[in-house]
């Protein structure tokens, strides 16, 4: 067993709207002088940190949890999950 | 797409020749349930809609009401069930801002939204809580952001609504009666589509609303914008102040085929527009897309091209885009193109106008023997089983749910939710009290006095706050019409609203139907909501303190009608025996006296008894004032009944009364000359809340203990389950 960093990134599937990116693109960054951006998406992330036996289980261990627990709604949200060693 | 076979011959034999895929789209969306009521259209037309304060006008998509003084006010109904069910937080945000635009599209500035929540089991049942939670908290990010105030609505569970959500929200707009948008057109007129941008969220939503929510086909989900919908209100209210709008419409199921048909449909016009057009999210949406796409916080404005420029300045101003997508001609076709290519060219009649359908209706099997009762466990000890009962979801204080909206913003709420019904003040010095209210658990026993019953309650609580019910609005939940069973309940329904509406004379200024309200373990309980508008000419009532020596009186009869009590449900898991029946008469003399003795200044507070019965309505009395009371059972007015009956009968048509002592002989003369039904059953004082018969407690509750349970057990279940 080891100790595993797990990064999982909430996001708005493409296509649907992001009304909080696009106030920030609009309202803010575009505002300033900063012309080379083009998009802006906001996510939410949860760290978790996790014992597990290698990489592959860490992932599959939290994507159960966050599929069982409804940390997203997988009708309007898609979850992208990152593993690290600690 | 749900265009049913015979539907589709329909179509090709009405437009003769075979349609493209545009326009299968188009019709598809514009032919369902949800935007055709196709089902319902037909028997729709016995309401009552035409009053002397009613003031209609084509195409528009809330009722108005004159409130004197050059001053109206507006008010729809809608639902967002389907979106809810499957994304809660973004299905009740978006339901708010339909519901906020049918009211900006009469020229009126939405007031005050109102929202009716039910859900599953919370107890048992975590994806309800789930689903409650999150929709909750939809609106209340959604209304407080743009400043609107959320000021009433109620909430219940019931085991029907397992794996779903009944969201309804309803929204009160004022305005100048000369501001109304006066919706017409002339050829050559522009059609303007303002606001966010068109994607592919919510794409076939209105036929995914028309089907049932069976499992997997969940797609069409709907993101909020509240800031968006923002500055659509105010640049749409600058230019009417302008007079730059000749007609107007919101974008919501269906979206822009439903806009465009029905717009042109109601004033007579064909619109010719294109895709290209329209300003899109992302670039490689086809045509169908673009046509069927429910993108939030969109309206569709006529104009035109000398306002243009205006307009365009307007939203420059609020920074929300806004294209010209096309313009009135005089062929009553709708014709969409893209560039040079035709994509659709349909008769506006023909996409507005679905075939109506009669459907057959058949009295439900399980009705035959509902009304029996089964033999109840008896209750040893009432106090005990009182403080479960308060502490019970539906019983509970909904305190939880309208402490997270803001209900202030705006400056116009007097009375404030928590009270029987919230009460607005208006520019012109009356006030607007509102409230709606619905009961499945007496619906699914008897489909017409359950829904009289709603009715009376709604009027009973604006009645309560001193105002005179003017108007009307329905909403009718039922599950799938094409059962007969189930459209027998929809047919039984609609008949006891209209025969309740055209004894009181309120006119119905507004509704929705939703249908095909389906679970997975079956359909929904009969569910109509009712909001009720009344005016208030002088001065509402405010509730003032209750002080030790006050006297409670009680108006109207307490009946053996135990039938979809929570006290039945509840406590003793049963479902079945006789639901409360309104006699309409008794109702319009208690409804006249109660508000006779308010305008005589004669009360500190009313209350109406419902949910619950006697016991809960006293209860709740006390604890909101926080001051115990002794209740004879043996005086309160009725049939001979045993004490539980007494204390949890729902029967309608009945007023608590909290007065002072010196006023009880003025009282009893008015209440004496009204014939109303009546008794002084108790006196406050003390820290019990005390029922008692042959000088025995029945029941004996600390007030402070009881409303520390009320108050906190629907947050504790929520948030701690």
């Amino acid at each position: 067993m080891a100790i595993f960093n797990v990064h999982v990134i909430i996001e708005n599937k493409p296509g649907i709207s992001d009304p909080e990116g696009e106030t920030i693109l609009n309202d803010l960054v575009l505002k300033g002088t900063h012309s080379a951006i083009s998009k802006i998406k906001t996510a939410k992330m949860l760290k978790f940190t996790i014992k597990e036996k290698d990489k592959k289980s860490a992932q599959t261990r939290v994507k159960e949890i966050c599929d069982e627990l409804r940390i997203y709604n997988p009708m309007v949200s898609k979850i992208t999950i990152d593993v690290f060693d600690s | 797409m749900s265009l049913e076979p015979q539907e589709l011959d329909d179509l090709t034999s009405k437009i003769g020749r075979k349609p493209t895929s545009t326009e299968l789209q188009i019709v598809a969306a514009e032919w369902s349930e949800h935007c055709s009521y196709k089902s319902s259209k037909k028997h729709l037309k016995m309401l009552p809609m035409k009053g002397p304060l009613v003031i209609s006008e084509k195409g528009y998509d809330s009722g108005v009401l004159d409130v004197g003084d050059g001053y109206v006010i507006t008010a729809h109904i809608e639902s967002h069930n389907h979106p809810s069910a499957v994304e809660p937080y973004g299905g009740a945000a978006t339901g708010v801002g339909g519901v906020i635009r049918d009211i900006l599209s009469a020229g009126t500035r939405p007031i005050a939204i109102f929202d009716g929540l039910r859900f599953g089991d919370i107890e048992k049942d975590l994806q309800a809580r789930w689903l409650f939670k999150n929709a909750v908290t939809g609106i209340a990010d959604y209304g407080n952001c743009l400043g609107i105030p959320t000021i009433g609505g109620e909430v219940e569970f019931d085991e029907c609504y397992s794996n779903y959500a009944l969201v309804d929200v309803a929204a009160i707009g004022f305005g100048k009666k000369k501001n109304l948008i006066k919706n017409h057109a002339k050829k050559g007129d522009l059609v303007v589509l303002l606001g966010g941008s068109t994607g592919r969220d919510g794409i076939g939503g209105s036929q995914f609303a028309s089907d049932s929510l069976e499992s997997e086909n969940r797609s069409a989900v709907q993101i909020p914008d509240p800031f968006i919908e923002k500055l659509i209100i105010e640049a749409i209210l600058e230019a009417r102040n302008q007079n730059l709008i000749h007609a107007m419409k919101d974008l919501g199921g269906g979206g822009l085929s439903c806009a465009v048909s029905e717009t042109a449909d109601a004033l007579s016009i064909g619109i010719e527009m294109d895709v290209n057009k329209v300003h899109t999210r992302e670039s490689d949406m086809n045509p169908d897309e673009i046509m069927v796409s429910e993108s939030q916080e969109r309206m569709l404005i006529v104009t035109n091209n000398d306002k243009l420029k205006k307009l365009d300045k307007i939203c420059k101003k609020f920074r929300i885009t806004c294209s010209v997508i096309g313009h009135v001609t005089s062929n009553n076709m709708m014709h969409v193109k893209k560039g040079k290519k035709t994509c659709a060219n349909l008769p506006t009649d023909v996409v507005a106008n679905a075939t109506l359908l009669d459907r057959p209706s058949k009295k439900p099997a399980y009705l035959k023997n509902i009304e029996k009762e089964k033999k109840l466990k008896p209750i040893l000890d009432y106090s005990k089983m009182m403080m479960k009962f308060i502490s019970s979801p539906n019983i509970a204080s909904k305190i939880w749910v309208y402490g997270q909206y803001d209900h202030e913003v705006g400056i116009r709420t007097v009375v404030k939710p928590g009270m029987d019904s919230s009460v607005l003040r208006l520019d012109n010095g009356k006030f607007l009290a509102a409230k709606i209210d619905g009961n499945p658990k007496h619906c699914y026993i008897n489909p017409r006095e359950g829904a009289i019953g709603c009715f009376e309650e709604a009027c009973r609580n604006v009645v309560c706050t001193g105002a005179k019910p003017i108007g009307m609005l329905d909403h009718l939940q039922f599950g799938n019409p094409e059962n007969p069973e189930i459209f027998w309940t929809f047919l039984e329904s609609l008949k006891g609203l209209t025969d309740f509406a055209k004894y009181f004379e309120i006119p119905c200024v507004g509704g929705k139907v939703s249908l095909y309200n389906e679970t997975p373990s079956g359909p929904i309980k009969p569910t109509p909501i009712i909001g009720i508008l009344g005016l208030i000419d002088k001065t509402p009532l405010y509730s003032q303190k209750i002080t030790t020596g006050n006297c409670l009186v009680i108006i109207g009869d307490t009946k053996n009608e135990m039938g979809g009590s929570e006290y039945f449900e509840y406590i003793h898991k049963f479902v079945g025996g006789k639901c409360p029946v309104v006699n309409f008469q008794e109702s319009k003399t208690n409804m006249n006296i109660v508000l006779d003795l308010i305008r005589k200044d004669l009360l500190k507070t009313v209350h109406d008894c419902s949910k619950g019965g006697l016991a809960v309505a006293v209860s709740e009395i006390c604890m909101t004032h926080q001051i115990g009371c002794n209740v004879s059972l043996e005086k309160v007015p009725g049939p001979k009944l045993d004490v539980d009956r007494i204390l949890f009968s729902e029967s309608h048509s009945r007023y608590l009364l909290v007065l002072e002592k010196k006023n009880t002989k003025k009282l009893e003369e008015l209440l004496k000359k009204s014939k109303a039904s009546y008794k002084m059953i108790g006196e406050f004082g003390g820290e019990n809340i005390r029922f008692n018969k042959e000088n025995k407690h029945v029941i004996d509750l600390r007030v402070d203990k009881a409303q520390k349970t009320w108050f906190n057990s629907l947050r504790e279940l929520v948030v701690h389950g």
